[in-house]
């Protein structure tokens, strides 16, 4: 199997997904299709490498690193940089428990649009795990490896993320305004 | 699968609910923290929230459809379009008849068919080199010139050793003004090799290590040469051939490549 083979088993199935989670973490479609076209050229640079792998794990690290190097460039306050990231762990789980009753609460019929304006609210390196689980639907085992990161961290930032989520769907009332 | 410790905190109990919410957990760490929601309310209550965020977001997060012209850009990463021979502007004195493009077009289709360094350069290590310029030009287009950003050796060494084990020598010569940058990955002669990238001021120096097959070596000894106004040097140490690049002075390479064996400790 050449190369190009490789590409189009290893890399073209997946370009929806890829397209999806650049959207994600650069927040607009037209600066993802850029990052989703730069990180199929380091696929295909990388293609040998695909192989025995999960070419769609294989593929969104890639998308996630690509979009890093992105938002480093046109973004650089969006980062948060891996020497903040103990406090940042530990401030996260300390906020887990706080809570508005849950019957003032109709989580499941919150608006699409508000629920897309919290998610996108979110620190990136929670929405990045929220999105590999939830969109992606990628195990804790995978995202682990797609952000180099413990699995006790996927889990925290996830636990984390999604208390975050609730927490700001309630607080903005039923899914009218923006966040909180 | 995640194995359950003892329920020492409500943080544990929560992160272990998304666990189990996911799947993750193991039987017997199920059935631990259906125990546990059937005695706590608190915990119950947490669980339909996140049921229901999940639904939410089950039920209205599209997934994105990638349009007809990103696709198109991406198939053309690997099947480039063909090379048309145009003139800029037709002048009507010179103006070309179409026998004339026609030719021209097949000589450039059979001029990127057959591969440009394939046709001029027969040489491999020239081969090398060519195909070390281009990729290092072709990084600099790119948004950032490497994969793995990192100004640290300890994280760039181990980045190649999980994407390619291999682990070149990853130096820090920050002291002598050339900070490691970060590193990516090349393909030389169809085999993946480590590029390590460093920063001169503004500049940019690509070091790429290509592992060494068995005892053939291309390069020989410290050997410079230039390419499109970039200089490549290239040695070599035990395992590897070596080839610095960059569009600094010849003489700032010379030092950077002398700097690089003198830490290395290869000479």
């Amino acid at each position: 199997m050449d190369d190009r083979q490789r590409f189009a088993e290893a890399v073209l199935p997946h370009v929806d997904d890829a397209l999806s989670l650049a959207r994600w973490l650069t927040g607009n479609l037209t600066d993802a299709e850029d990052v989703v076209q730069e990180a199929c050229i380091r696929a295909f640079r990388a293609i040998s490498s695909a192989r025995n792998v999960n070419s769609r794990a294989w593929l969104l690290a890639i998308v996630r690193n690509t979009a890093f190097t992105w938002i480093a460039k046109n973004r650089p306050k969006a980062v948060v940089t891996t020497d903040d990231d103990d406090t940042f762990e530990r401030a996260g789980l300390e906020m887990v428990e706080t809570q508005t009753s849950p019957e003032a609460i109709l989580i499941e019929k919150t608006e699409s649009e508000h629920l897309h304006a919290v998610i996108a609210a979110l620190p990136l390196s929670y929405r990045e795990v929220l999105v590999l689980r939830e969109i992606e639907g990628l195990s804790y085992q995978e995202i682990a490896k797609t952000l180099a990161i413990p699995i006790g961290s996927v889990m925290s930032r996830l636990a984390r993320a999604r208390s975050l989520l609730i927490q700001r769907i309630g607080t903005t009332g039923k899914g009218k305004a923006g966040v909180a | 699968m995640i194995k359950t410790p003892s329920w020492s905190s409500r943080e544990e109990s929560i992160l272990l609910l998304n666990a189990y919410l996911d799947n993750e957990l193991d039987a017997a760490s199920v059935l631990d923290v259906e125990r546990r929601l059937a005695a706590d309310p608190a915990l119950k209550a947490e669980h339909d929230r996140l049921k229901q965020l999940q639904s939410a977001l089950a039920s209205q997060l599209a997934r994105e459809q990638a349009s007809e012209d990103l696709k198109r850009r991406i198939t053309e990463i690997v099947d480039p379009p063909p090379v048309v021979a145009k003139p800029f502007r037709p002048s009507p004195r010179t103006a070309y008849g179409w026998p004339q493009l026609a030719a021209a077009a097949a000589l450039a289709a059979v001029v990127a068919g057959a591969g440009v360094f394939g046709l001029l350069r027969p040489d491999p290590l020239s081969n090398d080199i060519a195909a070390i310029v281009a990729d290092h030009r072709r990084a600099l287009l790119a948004a950032a010139p490497y994969d793995v950003a990192s100004s640290d050796q300890h994280t760039v060494k181990p980045w190649f050793d999980s994407k390619l084990a291999l682990s070149p020598q990853v130096l820090d010569l920050a002291t002598w003004g050339y900070p490691l940058a970060g590193g990516r990955v090349e393909i030389l002669n169809g085999k993946p090799v480590p590029v390590l990238v460093y920063k001169r001021r503004a500049h940019v120096i690509s070091v790429v290590a290509a592992p060494r097959d068995g005892e053939k070596s291309v390069a020989t000894s410290v050997r410079p040469a230039t390419r499109d106004g970039y200089s490549v040097i290239t040695w070599q140490s035990r395992d590897f051939d070596y080839f610095a690049v960059s569009d600094v002075a010849e003489s700032e390479l010379s030092d950077f490549v002398a700097r690089w064996r003198e830490v290395s400790g290869d000479r």
